[in-house]
């Protein structure tokens, strides 16, 4: 980014120059002595089969201030298991491997539902959730970050730049959002592009200012997966576990902090992970599965505000985000030809119209029950109904690891 | 040869007359065992059923039992672990009447004294039990107590009396079982008397200031009121 321009509510940390990566790890391994950082990974065992996460080991070796990393390890046997251990072990900071398929971790998920808390289904929500209960039990990190784990483009730089605004004492946010511009040949992002922000700028169009479109409109990339917190944060907030996850997670921070303390971070010059298909006939799946979760958790939070939703706003709503979706695709098509990036505008256009189905569809949901899916319960919750909890979950864990 | 196949004769006659004897008591151990074992597996599927609807489970994990079994590397579900310890015990139990239906005087004498120690068992299990859940109430009314009176080592005192409770209700178990209750006891007096001493010495020794200033306060005070007697 080559702007330094400040929007919206919450402070942008742009990229000026060519910032030292030695001189911000210097710092970062001594504030963490007082500040230690927890890594979060969330992984798929097929990612260890693709072709990004040899890199991110390679980089994560390189990275001398993490107290711990735990990897939240999903779809994977016994045997995949050990096979990620080892992958895991050139790294020299204590990794530990969550196996959420493992014996162990299943009684754990069965403790939780016999106690009547709704963990929900496995996904990227729900490991990560799991993951900071665990950090939490263990004590030893003030600080967890969190980056998926199928970046392509992946440099310790971008976790170096994440965490720095809440490791350091001086600078002290209690969240930071890390964006960055998804670009090859072409732009990607469709989502965010064509999705969320023509969304926001509608509902702000029929509702006028609202403080939790605000928030959300303050960042630019909402939807990133990467983000770090001060251990409080992941304690205090509940997260949805479908895709609504972002969103959901930016709408627990705007509830339970001031907006002062958090930010967003230009990460990256250029971010490349996996592309999730259109799916546009199919609702539960790809694109237009994300769009009815992100629209629905965007609806319930506005509703939990004191927002009133009616039929009628939302024929609206769909009328004025076509409107604003089909503005920004020209304005994006301008963006590309400056640019030299190829730029298909009929496939852009197919998105629009599969995202409008999308939040049609998400009204329809809405309306018939506007509770929708259950959050997963905060972590102050669960150790009230289970109080050994997370004492299990780090048996579990350590003897997963022996 | 006649005489040796007299012999022989001889033999599997008396093999076969003692088999006849036996028999009956073989048959009616099989029966027994055979019917002790299914007897058990109705029992223990009538008591998941039971426990499933009591919500033992949850209970367990609310109480913290869960947690310990854990700690102890043991992954079922409580439930689960006492329906299968109440079917082993029926299993044993009818095993062992079982075995006492063949009428031979060792194996009686061994079953009594086996029955006659489990009610020492299972009493030592209940001490276990409620020792562990009363502990836990104790430690945690200690950590609430001293974190609102904003002592600073609330949570290690709390550990030392949890410590010290676990330490007694072993001794009591223990004893109850009559494992060696001399050393027991002896073991216990020792440990939990040296715990006592070693605070009270800890806490004489620490206080002697305060207690100094306590007593020169007090004499003081006293001499400040006789004065104002003779005025």
């Amino acid at each position: 980014m080559s702007d330094f321009h400040q929007n919206g509510i919450i402070t942008t940390l742009h990229r000026l120059g060519k910032p030292s990566l030695q001189r911000l790890e210097a710092e970062l391994v001594e504030y963490a002595k007082f500040r230690p950082v927890a890594l979060v990974l969330p992984a798929l065992y097929s990612e260890f089969e693709g072709p990004a996460m040899a890199g991110i080991v390679e980089e994560l070796t390189k990275v001398k201030f993490l107290k711990e990393i735990i990897l939240v390890l999903d779809k994977a046997s016994e045997k995949e298991f050990r096979k990620v251990q080892e992958f895991m072990a050139p790294i020299s900071s204590e990794v530990k491997i969550i196996h959420n398929d493992g014996k162990r971790i299943g009684e754990i998920f069965d403790t939780f539902s016999r106690n009547g808390l709704e963990v929900g289904l496995r996904g990227k929500g729900r490991s990560a959730w799991l993951a900071y209960g665990y950090v939490i039990g263990r004590g030893q990190s003030d600080v967890i970050a969190l980056h998926d784990c199928d970046i392509v483009t992946y440099n310790r730089e971008m976790l170096v730049r994440l965490c720095y605004p809440v490791v350091n004492p001086s600078v002290d946010y209690v969240f930071c959002k890390g964006f960055y511009s998804r670009i090859t040949d072409r732009m990607h992002g469709r989502v965010t592009r064509l999705l969320i922000t023509p969304l926001i700028r509608s509902i702000q169009t029929l509702r006028g200012p609202l403080g939790f479109i605000n928030f959300l409109d303050s960042f630019r990339y909402p939807l990133s997966g990467e983000f770090c917190m001060i251990t409080d944060v992941a304690r205090v907030n509940r997260i949805p576990w479908d895709w609504g996850l972002e969103v959901g997670s930016l709408a627990e921070v705007y509830r339970n902090y001031s907006p002062r303390r958090v930010c967003q971070v230009d990460i990256a010059e250029n971010y490349e992970h996996k592309h999730q298909a259109l799916s546009e006939h199919d609702p539960e799946k790809g694109l237009l599965k994300m769009t009815i979760d992100i629209c629905k958790s965007i609806f319930r939070t506005l509703a939990s505000e004191g927002s009133v939703f009616s039929q009628g706003f939302f024929r609206s709503l769909s009328v004025a985000y076509l409107r604003q979706a089909e503005d920004t695709i020209v304005r994006y098509e301008a963006d590309a030809a400056i640019n030299g990036l190829e730029f298909d505008r009929h496939e852009e256009a197919k998105a629009v119209e599969a995202f409008t189905r999308g939040l049609i569809m998400a009204a329809e949901a809405f309306i018939e029950n506007p509770m929708g899916t259950p959050l997963i319960p905060n972590w102050n919750r669960v150790i009230s109904a289970i109080p050994g909890i997370l004492e299990m979950m780090q048996e579990a864990v350590d003897e997963d690891n022996r | 040869m006649k005489i040796f196949l007299q012999l022989i004769l001889d033999a599997l006659k008396d093999v076969y007359v003692y088999f006849k004897q036996v028999a009956p008591n073989i048959l009616a151990m099989l029966t027994i065992i055979l019917f002790g074992f299914l007897l058990a597996r109705i029992f223990r599927s009538l008591l998941r059923r039971f426990l499933r609807a009591l919500k033992f489970d949850a209970w367990s994990d609310r109480m913290g039992i869960t947690a310990i079994m854990r700690k102890g590397g043991v992954w079922s579900k409580p439930g689960e672990i006492i329906a299968s310890i109440i079917f082993w015990l029926l299993l044993i139990v009818s095993i062992m009447v079982g075995l006492s239906a063949l009428k031979i005087p060792t194996i009686a004498n061994l079953i009594n004294e086996v029955i006659l120690y489990l009610p020492n068992l299972f009493s030592a299990l209940l001490i276990l039990l409620f020792g562990y859940i009363l502990a836990g109430f104790i430690a945690r009314a200690v950590l609430i107590t001293a974190v609102n009176s904003g002592y600073q080592y609330a949570k290690l005192l709390a550990e030392i009396v949890r410590l010290l409770l676990t330490v007694l209700i072993l001794a009591m178990a223990l004893e109850q079982l009559n494992v060696a209750p001399g050393i027991v006891i002896a073991a216990f007096s020792i440990i939990f008397g040296g715990i006592i001493m070693a605070l009270a010495i800890s806490f004489g020794v620490g206080g002697i200031d305060s207690a100094r200033k306590m007593l020169e306060k007090d004499s003081a005070a006293k001499d400040e009121k006789k004065d104002i007697e003779h005025i």
